[in-house]
């Protein structure tokens, strides 16, 4: 939800999709957004005052295919501009596709507000021969209109100055002379009922006779009774029409703004497609794509598995931790409190310092990041988007579209800010199935990188063993889900952004801000589930409950006893569960390391992905699907441990 | 405007490196997923050129790449008949 601020100094950044406005926002806040060549990662607006101007208040919006609003994301941006006190919008629009990003300008310069034009990835325009005459367009919108590249921070002086000059913009158009009648019988209507203390009436009027369900709620609020007369005039608008009015009211937006755009753009013919362009094609070739595919994760593997999880964690852990920080931090605490339960609490065996803190910093800190810097390359080059298409075949079996494969790849970092993401699917019953698959079978950076770091150094095949199961399972899993949950699937439809090359300033940028996200969030976690620990072994809980676990852990996965405590360390973050049998590596033979990964990795995620799970589908479906998941998780490992003792020995 | 004799095509059957031009969106399409298509940018009469059929249909439109299932481009009717700029 938007609060309103007190004075007008919000600045919205308005636009489509995965133009860039979130590398904007930074450029212009210094401020981090989750940003990525993908549609849809910007889930709700996020706010920070401007770098040029302190008592400005930039607002990053999520981008709009089309107003009014529709969708989720559109939902969102319409409610930020009817509730915000707005100073001026920014429309962040694609050099390269100016119509689309001038039908939006059609119906944003009716809303009244100062505002200024920037036409992002103007250099990716120029590549492609498109030339946008700019003090034209300037001239025609009444408006400052200008080039930027925000990945290159290139125009983001002219566009604060621009700032300084914003205006309201000139209509793009005039609608036919009958819907025009009906435009302003409705904006005299609103003005008299529900005049909105920022945007014009006419504007509104617009947006309602469009459809636009945030604003027909915005008006039943303001008009109260009086909305009966809107209503009607809505109704007898829309049988007066010729055809579905709003569809009527897109088709003249779309015909202005391809008029203008016709007459301020130059096309030079270009005689080949773009390197860029051809590698795009390769990507999703139906013969090149897949071993593109696997070459991909093949390289992420070895950073994130190999280099992350095996050569800094043995640096981080074995010669940082173990060798000089640990020692050292012990004496230290035995020489200034002397040994006691306290000396327990911070250096002991469930130690917030020897456990907490080596877990959080040692073994996940290095997986992480390395996964988010591969991560991030992977979103700034325009691969992700056409991993749906690739993946969009093996998804149709699982009832979900291509889409599916943004979240459950970002879960493969943090399952959290997956489960917020699956709001870039488009039905309900999408997003229950893939938050239901995130839960079970898709692990997280910090597992995932435990998982391969532990398997890795039993062997390659063990590692292959434990990827098929969880494919198999989640292909399963899905297939019921798909059958259980009723509704239709929804084909995929997507935008493919060019192929860029990842300008490494900014990946690290990105991988910082998301790798304190995680640690603010991770490490209160792991001191809490450290002592808690501590506090269940010393009161003697601990104990019981690997004795109490032992018919189910030993019995029935074939591990030691001991690895009960990973199991209730599970409970708190999955990662740390695994972590916890991470550490008696060393006394598990092939079979049992095998089985304890399938078993944590189907395991309930984190605490904090329990919480997102409530507040996306509510308290009863996310319980529904713990309930599910926990003796699932058990089932499967106990089935593979007889399994694999059978054939694999 | 296409002359009213113009063959329509399902934009599925036009072979990769064709450029057609968009005669309508078919009822079969999702209402909603229909307007989608248009706020990318798909009207009538707007030049498309086939990148690739398969695994899924991929085209260009307005230097824009879509990637539309078989079960869309199946309904999207198109005229092969030459661009006039």
């Amino acid at each position: 939800m938007t609060n309103s601020s007190s004075a007008a100094n919000a600045i919205l950044l308005v636009g489509h999709p995965n133009v860039g406005k979130s590398v904007l926002f930074h450029r212009l806040t210094g401020a981090y957004v989750n940003v990525s060549n993908y549609p849809g990662t910007t889930v709700e607006v996020t706010r920070a005052s401007a770098r040029f101007d302190r008592e400005a208040m930039l607002l990053d919006t999520p981008g709009v295919l089309a107003l009014p609003s529709r969708s989720d994301d559109e939902r969102a941006t319409m409610r930020a501009l009817l509730n915000e006190s707005s100073r001026c919008l920014v429309q962040v629009g694609d050099a390269k596709n100016l119509r689309r990003t001038l039908t939006l300008t059609a119906l944003l310069a009716e809303l009244g507000v100062p505002m200024v034009l920037a036409l992002n990835m103007h250099d990716e325009a120029a590549a492609r021969g498109v030339m946008v005459d700019i003090p034209a367009l300037s001239e025609e919108l009444g408006i400052p209109v200008l080039a930027t590249v925000a990945t290159g921070g290139e125009g983001i002086g002219e566009l604060t100055h621009g700032l300084g000059h914003a205006s309201r913009a000139e209509a793009l158009l005039r609608y036919d002379p009958e819907i025009e009648a009906d435009i302003e019988r409705m904006a005299d209507a609103i003005t008299r009922l529900a005049p909105h203390p920022l945007l014009a009436a006419r504007g509104l009027a617009i947006l309602y006779l469009g459809g636009d369900s945030v604003v027909a709620d915005w008006l039943a609020e303001h008009a109260g009774k009086q909305l009966a007369q809107l209503e009607a005039l809505r109704q007898a608008a829309s049988e007066r029409a010729d055809g579905d009015l709003p569809a009527l009211l897109a088709r003249e937006r779309t015909e202005a703004a391809d008029a203008l755009a016709s007459s301020v753009i130059q096309r030079a013919v270009r005689s080949s497609p773009l390197l860029s362009q051809r590698l795009g094609q390769y990507v999703v070739h139906p013969l090149w794509g897949v071993p593109i595919l696997l070459g991909v994760l093949y390289a992420v593997y070895q950073f994130v598995g190999v280099f992350g999880a095996s050569v800094l964690v043995g640096l981080m852990e074995k010669d940082l931790f173990e060798g000089i920080l640990n020692p050292a931090f012990t004496d230290f605490i035995n020489a200034m409190i002397g040994p006691g339960w306290l000396q327990e609490v911070l250096v002991g065996q469930y130690g917030l310092w020897t456990m907490g803190m080596t877990y959080a910093l040692a073994l996940i800190l290095p997986i992480v990041t390395t996964f988010f810097f591969a991560f991030g390359v992977l979103e700034d080059s325009g691969y992700l988007p056409r991993l749906t298409v690739i993946a969009n075949r093996l998804f149709a079996l699982i009832g979900l579209n291509g889409r599916a494969v943004l979240p459950m790849v970002l879960g493969l970092g943090c399952v959290t800010m997956a489960t917020l993401t699956t709001r870039i699917l488009h039905s309900r019953r999408e997003r229950l199935i893939t938050i239901f698959l995130l839960a079970l079978a898709i692990p997280c950076s910090a597992q995932l990188g435990v998982v391969l770091g532990m398997l890795g150094g039993v062997s390659f095949t063990a590692v292959i063993v434990w990827a098929i199961a969880m494919v198999g399972i989640l292909l399963l899993a899905g297939f019921l889900a798909a059958k259980l949950i009723p509704g239709r699937r929804i084909p995929l439809v997507t935008e493919l952004p060019p192929l860029r090359l990842p300008i490494i300033a900014n990946v690290l940028k990105k991988t910082g801000g998301r790798l304190k996200w995680y640690l603010i969030e991770v490490i209160p976690l792991f001191l809490l589930g450290t002592f808690i620990m501590f506090a269940l072994d010393k009161s003697g809980a601990l104990p019981a409950i690997i004795d109490a676990g032992e018919p189910l852990v030993s019995g029935w996965l074939g591990l030691p006893k001991e690895a009960s405590a990973a199991f209730v360390m599970g409970f708190l973050r999955r990662d740390f569960g695994a972590t916890g049998l991470f550490s008696m590596a060393h006394s598990l033979s092939p079979i049992q390391a095998v089985v304890g990964m399938i078993t944590i990795t189907l395991f309930i995620p984190c605490f904090a992905s329990l919480m997102m799970m409530v507040k996306e589908q509510g308290t009863k479906v996310a319980l529904g699907m713990v309930a599910v998941i926990v003796p699932f998780a058990f089932l499967v490992g106990g089935l593979f441990n007889l399994l694999l003792r059978a054939v694999w020995s | 405007m296409s002359p009213a004799h113009e063959v329509r095509l399902p934009l599925a059957f036009i072979p990769p490196g064709t450029e057609v031009r968009l005669a309508a969106l078919g009822d079969e399409i999702d209402p909603l997923q229909r307007e989608q298509l248009t706020a990318y940018g798909l009207a009538s009469g707007r030049p498309i050129k086939v990148l690739q059929q398969r695994p899924m249909t991929v085209i260009l439109a307005d230097e824009v790449e879509l990637a539309l299932e078989h079960a869309v481009a199946r309904h999207i009717w198109v005229e092969k008949s030459p661009v006039v700029a």
